[in-house]
């Protein structure tokens, strides 16, 4: 049986275009790509350090 | 594919053929995201709108410069209505690719028309609206203000399943079921849309299954569900077999009860509209009586008028005629004295014109020539009066000498003996006040006369009791 408050919750305002910019600007862009780069990186500086 | 340490262009190998770097893990990762880009398009070509932003967004995790993925997530949300977060994909994407990148024109498109752009915003306020509507409890305004949405924007999927929601809540399991049933023309494979439209056929289905397998009873009503509500259908009743004789006694009651309805409710309309016709036709012929009459008044009135001019131009016309008859006369005596001279029947004819005639209401000229006539003819006459004035003072009529002696006077005021005899006449008359009068006269106008001079005139003024200056 469905439940009008819990289904409720699943629902949330949408965007606005006036908070479009802030939404762009704000998104999180960081992928996979990202950290394999990062990681890789972290692991040579180490390397380099023992 | 290109190497993330130099940027040249990878080849088959695990390692760039430039710098050197181990780039096997990196391509896995690439390839990843292309085989969820993969994924998101044949799901999006199905129309699965939901399963395909799920790849999609996967596939961007993976690489978030993949263009083509973050293109394909703005158009399906776009598809969805939620514009704004499409026009927030297409945006980051023209941002990683300038240059010939399909979501500048999706942007352009969307930018170009303001009014467009306006009514998205609208329609995204009014649906932020109805969501707050949900969390306060006014559930009425709430579907009232989705269904404002879906009129603006038919294809807004998230309105449409919190309008879905709303009927559920409320317990109008058809009308949950055909919003339900649009969410899936246009996403079908939502997994909420799927989920609540289950729990709605569970409610509806079990009739429906019901009376497909079982048989209806025959004397049972039957009964199903519209909008929340139970509706029973009344078991067909079948009318008892009648008889010849009961058609012909309902007929007949049917035809009294037309017969009264005739007598009670169209011969009382039928009599009034009679009445009124008849009203209005009395006051049409009052108003023409009245219209009559007034033209009557007027015409008598004209009349009375016409009347009171033509007795006065009858009035204008006698004076006239006695005018002319008087000038006609005048003329005449005046063509007889100039012909034979007879200061007799001249001085006759003067005096009954001047006697008859007003002077003062004739012309200028015909008293100018009465007054000439008078002093041509005027001596003559004064003298014929006088003497017969002095011949009745002789013999001691003094009330006939007066007459004639005024008339001496009048046709010649110079008739000096006329005044004197007048005076005298009065004095023998014993008219002492006009006897008084004529000798002041007298004394007057001739002021050189011996009677005057000889104090004649002031003896007689003495004898009378008067007073001589």
């Amino acid at each position: 049986m469905i439940n009008f408050e819990e289904e409720l919750k699943k629902f949330h305002p949408s965007l606005e275009v006036e908070g479009a910019e802030d939404a762009i600007y704000n998104q999180d862009l960081t992928d996979m790509a990202d950290l394999l780069v990062k990681m890789i990186k972290e692991s040579e500086e180490m390397a380099e350090e023992e | 594919m290109f190497c993330y340490n130099c940027g040249r262009q990878l080849s088959e190998h695990d390692f760039c053929t430039s710098c050197g770097v181990d780039v096997s893990l990196y391509k896995k990762i690439m390839c990843a995201s292309n085989l969820y880009y993969n994924e998101g398009l044949e799901k999006a070509e199905v129309r699965d709108l939901a399963g395909a932003i799920t790849s999609l967004r996967q596939s961007l995790k993976f690489n978030k410069n993949n263009v083509e993925a973050r293109n394909l997530l703005g158009l399906v949300y776009y598809e969805m209505g939620e514009v704004v977060s499409a026009l927030s994909e297409w945006v980051i994407s023209k941002n990683l690719r300038p240059e010939k990148n399909i979501a500048d024109d999706y942007i352009n498109r969307l930018q170009s028309n303001s009014g467009r752009l306006d009514a998205v915003n609208q329609t995204i306020k009014k649906y932020n609206q109805a969501y707050t509507y949900c969390l306060q409890g006014s559930k009425d305004l709430a579907i009232i203000q989705l269904k404002k949405v879906l009129s603006l924007n038919s294809r807004y999927v998230r309105a449409r399943q919190l309008l879905a929601l709303l009927y559920i809540d409320s317990e109008q399991w058809e009308k949950a079921e055909r919003e339900l049933k649009k969410c899936l023309e246009i996403d079908r494979n939502n997994t909420l849309t799927l989920r609540y439209l289950k729990e709605v056929e569970n409610v509806l289905l079990p009739d429906e299954t019901v009376k497909q397998t079982t048989k209806r009873k025959k004397d049972e009503p039957i009964r199903y569900i519209s909008d929340n509500e139970m509706i029973i259908q009344p078991v067909s009743v079948r009318e008892p077999k009648n008889s010849g004789v009961a058609t012909l006694v309902n007929l007949g009651i049917g035809l009294i009860i037309g017969l009264a309805v005739t007598y009670f409710l169209l011969v009382p309309s039928a009599e009034s509209n009679a009445r009124n016709e008849a009203q209005k036709q009395i006051t049409e012929i009052s108003n023409q009586s009245d219209a009559k009459t007034a033209r009557i008044q007027e015409l008598e009135n004209e009349n009375k008028r016409l009347t009171q001019d033509r007795e006065l131009l009858q009035n204008n016309q006698d004076i006239n005629d006695e005018r002319l008859k008087a000038y006609d006369d005048l003329l005449a005596m005046a063509s007889d004295y100039l012909a034979n001279k007879n200061n007799d029947n001249a001085a006759a004819e003067l005096e009954r014109i001047t006697t008859e005639v007003q002077l003062g209401e004739y012309s200028e000229g015909f008293e100018a020539f009465c007054d000439t006539l008078l002093k041509e003819i005027g001596p003559e006459l004064s003298k014929k009066y006088y003497e017969e004035a002095y011949e009745s003072f002789r013999k001691e009529e003094y009330g006939a000498a007066i007459e004639m002696f005024r008339k001496a006077i009048y046709y010649n005021p110079q008739n000096e003996d006329a005044y004197y005899f007048l005076a005298r006449a009065y004095q023998k008359s014993e008219d002492t006040e006009k006897a008084i009068e004529a000798y002041k006269q007298f004394m007057e106008d001739f002021p050189n006369s011996p009677k005057v001079l000889n104090r004649e005139i002031e003896r007689y003024l003495l004898e009378l009791g008067a007073t001589v200056d």
